[in-house]
């Protein structure tokens, strides 16, 4: 009998497709993975502690540097938890200026999602089509704030400036081409065969263990769980829309990517419903110059970002700046069941594996 | 213009011979200046290649590809081979120096050689071999000792698994190869490439063997480490495979085979199935450029829409669909034969 | 049946290398950014009241300010404002809270520098010597002297006694806009020929121009202040208007 030995094998935290500084450990027996560990840090900016050291508003572009690829999202979030923690009002218009630029920005991440799950799986050209739409997008976000990926547009009470002319005419040619998009994709990404043999039956998340990890947002949808805080604890104004949620039946790779694909669509139809009902009006709410509020308070406001429940935490000490603010990142909490989908398959399982879980290392790491 | 070529060399050695040169010394001369020009071929061929494989993946990915550097950016791949050559050449210490050193010159040996017997036009092999397939195959399998060369000189767990994956993948694909040029060889009752093409005056065996075709082409792109199953240098898996601690010219040298192995296997198809230099009007060495180049874009085209094969996927499916299909062709082949033999066609 | 998905793969890379491509050669063609676009922050020192607002709200300590107060005169003044562009997120929030509108984000994004002391921009007040070009505010000092201290050292200030904003300059500048835009409107094609070579570009440039007023005066501004910055947005524009009319041309020619 010949005598084998398992090895590991370093997949990062320089490597061409571990999405920015992560690092996988891989113990190896052949092409067979034993184990994974996950090794985190590597992008670590200590975004927490700097909130700690700038004011409520002040915090804004750094809760955008989080998920650098929905930007819109981690900032909503933040300003949510914020006006949670003031008791600010927000004006109607601002309500639904926020749907509509958060769902752009879930369909921004989505459209990545599939692009780079296509180049990791060694279909360059797929990459290269998602992202040529989704620089659509980013047009309308370089209309309404001036950046195109990391847009500082919220505000603590509202958003910073009205929708330029011709945004909403804008946004409804986008979403009307959606559809072309999503068909483009499948019949390129999701309808060939070889990634069909790819990701179906691989790295499968059985509903308990998500559950039992945390793991939310599509991901979890994918497993089949129906959890979509955007229905189970609806925020802002999103009790108004009326949008299914994808689900999936095996919790695979393909189950993962296809959840995202008719998540675009869903997205869609709510910014479809947002340009349509958007009303007239201020927005801006009445929010105090200086925004200091009371001692002890504290908050927690989640809301379902592109990647699942992006939750901030902020305690208040009576001064311009928080005492504490801790941000639960769906990226890292999904990143954990990475070995536990991983084990036992291929080698280049575990790129399908991390390129479905979609972390987004800022926001992993922060 | 058909006989250009030929009468040259003819001119050449009777111009030797008639200035008192021993007829054997005159055809070594030729030999040569024959191995020159094809390396100047294959040099060429590389470099537009290259320009050719940039404009159309940029074609298809809605871009404009190199434009910069001369008309449609042309001169774009000398720049970068300049670049290479100017590059330091780093040698890691703890690789295995003699075979890391020597990998990527034996392969891009090995990938010229393949040159020898190829038709390159109405009687133009450099050496018209009677086992010309056959030297062609064996030629052609040697280049997965180089790979295995490289992965394991570089003492690199990628380089390795990028090696070992391409030996495995390699030689599971050697057979359906072999086998699906098997029924042509039973048609035509010849490994001579010069006949091989004379018996497709008529029809090009592409017609007349879909089956053996198909399977080619597919055993081809496995052969040639092209996409979809790029596995030995898997950039998203392996960084780049067995050659990821190559740099400058060692590197741009596999680079170089890899692409020389190219032309030589389509022009391989284009010569087997596609009736090699057969062709009206223009000159023959014409048109097995124009075939072959043919046969490149589709390779480029499938490299550029198709994923990546999974490895085990890969190995499943030259074992279990490629070796049957190439097997079912040559008993249909043979009973086809047989058949018209029998009707005394 | 298998293949269906690869082919249908390939009919569709097929038809995109058929198709038009959608690159920008960008140096020589620019391209067009909506009016928010957060290119660079500029600063323009006649506006400036020494607030410190601005200072106080960006999250990064990018601005800085050094203020004096002239002898006779009670209002400060600005000695130095320093804007170290490496740290700024371009976040607005300094544009937003200025009460006079002294901050802007420019179209220029081109900030790439040889040397890293070159991100900074410090403005100083204008000097009276002919030297020093009216430009949109300031001038650039030297890096040695751009290493900005916060303490506004009186010594500084005697150093470069900074005389009132020079009114006459400004007023002389205003005439020449209100001219430069009076010729665009009379006689477009030959002022924009200073800017664009391109016969046809120039026509269509001179007609987006004959509907938009905002846009000309925009556009004479600049080619006083800076005839490169105008040059650019002319050559924006020009892109923008193409795309506009290609994209039209291909609408109108599918159904055909
Ligand atoms: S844009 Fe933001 S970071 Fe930049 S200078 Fe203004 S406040 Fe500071
Ligand atoms: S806020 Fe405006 S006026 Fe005040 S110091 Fe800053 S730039 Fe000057």
């Amino acid at each position: 009998m010949l005598q084998t030995d398992e090895y590991t094998i370093n997949i990062g935290p320089q490597h061409p497709s571990t999405h920015g500084g992560l690092h996988a450990e891989a113990l190896m027996d052949g092409e067979i993975v034993k184990d994974v560990a996950v090794h985190l840090g590597y992008v670590h900016r200590s975004v927490e502690k700097i909130a700690e050291s700038r004011t409520y508003t002040q915090f804004i572009p750094y809760a955008a540097r989080l998920d650098y690829l929905a930007s819109n999202l981690p900032c909503l979030g933040y300003v949510q938890a914020v006006e949670k923690l003031l008791g600010v009002e927000v004006p109607e218009r601002a309500e639904y200026i926020r749907v509509i630029l958060g769902e752009l920005s879930r369909i921004a991440a989505h459209m990545l999602f599939v692009g780079s799950l296509a180049i990791d799986l060694g279909a360059t050209t797929g990459l290269v089509y998602c992202l040529r739409d989704r620089e659509r997008i980013m047009n309308l976000f370089e209309m309404t704030s001036g950046q195109r990926l990391i847009a500082a547009y919220m505000r603590i009470g509202g958003v910073s400036a009205d929708l330029p002319e011709g945004f909403i005419t804008a946004v409804e040619g986008v979403i009307s081409d959606l559809p072309k998009m999503v068909k483009e994709y499948d019949g390129l990404i999701t309808g060939n065969e070889i990634l069909q043999a790819r990701c179906r039956g691989i790295g499968i998340l059985k509903p308990e263990l998500a559950v039992a990890y945390g793991v939310t947002g599509p991901n979890l949808r994918a497993s089949g769980v129906p959890y979509d805080l955007r229905k189970a604890d609806p925020y802002g104004i999103y009790s108004r829309f009326d949008f299914d949620l994808p689900l999936g039946s095996r919790g695979d790779c393909l189950d993962r990517l296809t959840v995202r694909l008719e998540e675009i669509e869903q997205s869609g139809r709510i910014s479809a419903q947002a340009v349509k009902d958007i009303p007239e009006g201020e927005i801006m709410g009445k929010v105090p110059k200086v925004i200091k509020p009371a001692q002890g308070r504290e908050v927690y406001h989640r809301i379902e970002s592109a990647k699942g429940e992006l939750g901030f935490y902020l305690l208040s000490d009576g001064s311009e700046k928080p005492a504490r603010l801790h941000v639960r990142a769906p990226s890292f909490i999904n990143l954990m069941v990475l070995p536990h989908i991983s084990r036992g398959g291929k080698l280049q399982d575990i790129i399908a594996n991390i390129a479905t879980l979609d972390p987004v290392l800022g926001e992993a790491d922060r | 213009m058909e006989r250009l070529i030929l009468d040259i060399a003819h001119l050449l050695v009777s111009w030797l011979t008639g200035r008192g040169m021993a007829p054997v010394w005159a055809d070594l001369l030729l030999l040569l200046l024959q191995w020159g020009t094809v390396l100047a071929i294959v040099t060429l061929n590389v470099l537009i290649l290259i320009w050719l494989e940039r404009k159309v993946s940029g074609f298809i990915q809605e871009r404009l590809g190199p434009n910069r550097l001369g008309p449609f950016g042309v001169f774009q791949t000398i720049a970068d081979t300049l670049k290479l050559l100017t590059k330091e050449d780093i040698i890691p210490t703890q690789t295995d120096r003699w075979i890391f050193k020597t990998a990527p010159m034996f392969f891009i040996i090995v990938a010229v050689m393949l040159y020898a017997v190829i038709p390159m036009g109405q009687d133009m092999a450099i050496v018209d071999l009677s086992a010309g397939l056959l030297f062609f195959i064996s030629v052609g399998a040697l280049s997965t000792i180089c790979i295995l060369m490289a992965g394991w000189g570089s003492n690199n767990k990628w380089s390795l698994l990028g090696a070992m994956r391409s030996v495995a993948q390699m030689i599971s694909y050697e057979i359906p190869l072999a086998f699906s040029l098997l029924g042509v060889v039973m048609i035509t009752g010849t490994l001579n490439l010069g006949e091989i093409v004379k018996a497709q005056d008529k029809v090009w065996f592409f017609v007349l063997q879909p089956l053996a075709f198909l399977t080619y082409f597919i055993a081809a792109t496995a052969e040639l480490n092209r996409g979809p199953f790029d596995m030995p240098e898997a950039e998203q898996e392996l960084t780049a495979g067995a050659y990821t601690e190559y740099t400058g010219m060692r590197w741009a040298l596999f680079f170089l085979a890899e692409y020389t192995n190219l032309v030589a296997v389509s022009a391989l198809m284009a010569t087997v199935f596609f009736g090699g230099w057969q062709g009206p009007l223009l000159p023959s060495w014409i048109w097995i450029i124009i075939k072959t180049y043919l046969i490149m874009l589709v390779f480029m085209w499938l490299k550029w829409t198709f994923p990546r094969i999974r490895m085990d996927h890969l190995m499943s499916f030259s074992w279990k669909v490629l070796i049957p299909i190439s097997l079912i062709n040559i008993v249909i082949t043979g009973i086809g034969i047989k058949f018209i033999q029998g009707m005394g066609w | 049946m298998f293949g269906k998905g690869l082919g249908k793969g390939l009919a569709i890379t097929l038809k995109h290398a058929l198709a038009m491509d959608i690159t920008i050669q960008y140096p020589e063609e620019k391209p067009f950014l909506e009016d928010r676009y957060r290119g660079s922050l500029v600063y323009q020192y006649e506006k400036c009241i020494a607030c410190g607002l601005c200072i106080k709200a960006c999250p990064n300590r990018v601005l800085a300010l050094e203020t004096f107060v002239p002898e006779g005169s009670k209002r400060k003044q600005v000695a130095r404002y320093t804007i170290d562009r490496q740290y700024c997120l371009f976040c607005n929030l300094c544009v937003e809270i200025c009460p006079t509108a002294t901050l802007y984000f420019s179209h220029d994004f081109e900030l790439t520098q040889f040397r890293r002391e070159d991100i900074k921009v410090v403005y100083l007040p204008p000097q009276p010597s002919p030297i020093v070009p009216a430009g949109i505010g300031g001038t650039e000092a030297p890096p040695e002297a751009a290493a900005a201290e916060p303490a506004p050292a009186p010594e500084e200030a005697d150093k470069q006694p900074a005389p009132p904003p020079d009114t006459a300059e400004g007023a002389k500048r205003e005439r020449q806009v209100e001219a430069m835009q009076a010729a665009l409107t009379k006689n477009p094609q030959k002022i924009l020929a200073k800017l664009v070579q391109d016969e046809e570009a120039i026509e269509l440039l001179a007609a987006m121009l004959g509907k938009d007023t905002k846009l000309s005066s925009k556009l004479a501004e600049l080619m006083i202040a800076d005839r490169d910055k105008a040059q650019k947005l002319a050559a924006g524009l020009i892109t923008k208007v193409r795309k506009a009319s290609a994209a039209e041309e291909v609408k109108t020619d599918e159904p055909s």
